[in-house]
């Protein structure tokens, strides 16, 4: 699959919501074992939102050895680059936590969420 | 009921915070309705992080039903053309257009309108020669920038928006930039999330600007941004000065201090300074090291 990140979320890569669109779209070929190629040609700002939402997340479902073999980045700036290398460094700690642990980190979030 | 607040010279320094604080604590006691008139006749400055809050206090008065009032005959000129120029005046009812000066318009973001804020730093903030930057920079200098709204928009649950005002200090080539919101404050939010409400001020904002930690309400991994934001003010030797509840944060090349802060403000105020100095400005450069195939 190839997906031009431009024509999905505009020039600015920025948000939670524009990061939610691309996981729903490359979710499901991800698990299938597809390749999924994400350009970035013409996306001019990048920011963590976007790529928590829409790279880390993966890591919840998929080990990095599949993500690095099936998920490719094409055209991404030096800083793109950089702020994706950190949301995946950030997600690892994340998702390297125990199920259990996890589990009561968003059960705590959600808690909150419902109670704001 | 009727208040009338005389508005102090407001600076960037620890005691102008404790001001502001002290203006939002009168306002927050007189309750919802009140009607209230600010007067400057002993104010000859406001910097952008007075003007945001000035901007977000009026906001807030009308939302909770009450009405503000900013007594234009008591200011000096040269706070009344400051006003005028950035946009503050025409945003709370002045007929006088904005004009381009060395100040950064005053903006109210209602919603996390990624579009509009990075349309307004590119053109109003990075966009008018102060600092000599190339479109790839300007682009990375933005996007962290964003951060800090997207922070204000996803944590505080403001009930009425975000602000954001700059100025260019020529003298001193300082260009600076505050973003405030009257949501919940940074150390609220850290408390609820870790579930220890004793924490103090300082703790838990020490603690929201660790890498990887982060309040969100949604689960996912989260809790970059703010690091990103401290990495490019240390790298450009700039500072950031983050008043936020009962807590304060000052972030700049010689480290991070945080502290309690009394009398508290129910919001978050930050304000960002970037010397405008070119060699301070080499961050896109900086490539990671391995290869690009190998992400995860």
């Amino acid at each position: 699959m190839y997906i031009k990140v431009k024509e999905l979320v505009g020039k600015n890569a920025m948000t939670l919501d524009d990061g939610k669109a691309v996981y729903a779209r490359i979710l499901d070929p991800l698990t299938h074992g597809e390749t999924v190629e994400l350009d970035f040609d013409g996306v001019e700002v990048f920011a963590s939102p976007f790529f928590n939402a829409g790279v880390g997340r993966l890591l919840g479902d998929l080990t990095s050895d599949t993500l690095n073999s099936l998920l490719k980045f094409q055209h991404l700036s030096d800083f793109g680059a950089r702020v994706l290398r950190r949301v995946i460094e950030n997600a690892k700690e994340y998702y390297g936590a125990s199920a259990p642990q996890r589990q009561e980190i968003d059960r705590i979030v959600n808690d909150n969420a419902i109670a704001a | 009921m009727e208040l009338t607040i005389e508005v102090p010279r407001l600076n960037d320094a620890h005691s102008d915070f404790v001001s502001m604080a002290h203006i939002w604590s009168q306002i927050d006691a007189a309750g919802d309705g009140v009607e209230v008139s600010f007067a400057f006749s002993r104010c000859g400055f406001l910097q952008p992080n007075a003007v945001v809050f000035l901007g977000g206090l009026a906001r807030i008065i009308g939302h909770r039903g009450g009405k503000a009032h900013f007594l234009v005959g008591t200011m000096e000129e040269s706070v009344r053309v400051n006003l005028l120029q950035n946009g503050f005046g025409h945003a709370m009812g002045a007929e006088e257009a904005p004009w381009q000066g060395n100040s950064i318009p005053y903006r109210e973001y209602f919603i996390g309108d990624e579009d509009a804020v990075v349309q307004d730093l590119r053109q109003h903030w990075l966009g008018r020669g102060w600092i000599n930057v190339s479109t790839a920079l300007a682009n990375e200098v933005v996007g962290q920038m964003w951060e800090l709204f997207a922070n204000a928009f996803e944590h505080s649950n403001t009930p009425v928006g975000v602000y954001s005002c700059g100025q260019y200090f020529w003298r001193r080539r300082v260009l600076t930039l505050a973003v405030a919101d009257f949501g919940v404050g940074i150390p609220s939010n850290v408390r609820l999330y870790l579930g220890e409400p004793t924490l103090s001020g300082a703790d838990a904002l020490r603690w929201a600007f660790q890498r990887g930690h982060s309040t969100r309400v949604r689960s996912g991994p989260g809790g970059m941004g703010l690091d990103l934001l401290k990495e490019l003010v240390c790298k450009t030797n700039g500072a950031m000065l983050v008043y936020s509840h009962d807590g304060c944060a000052l972030i700049d090349q010689r480290g991070e201090r945080y502290e309690n802060f009394a009398p508290f403000f129910e919001g978050t105020l930050v304000q960002i300074r970037l010397l405008c100095d070119d060699k301070h400005y080499m961050l896109s450069k900086e490539v990671a090291a391995t290869s690009p195939s190998q992400f995860f």
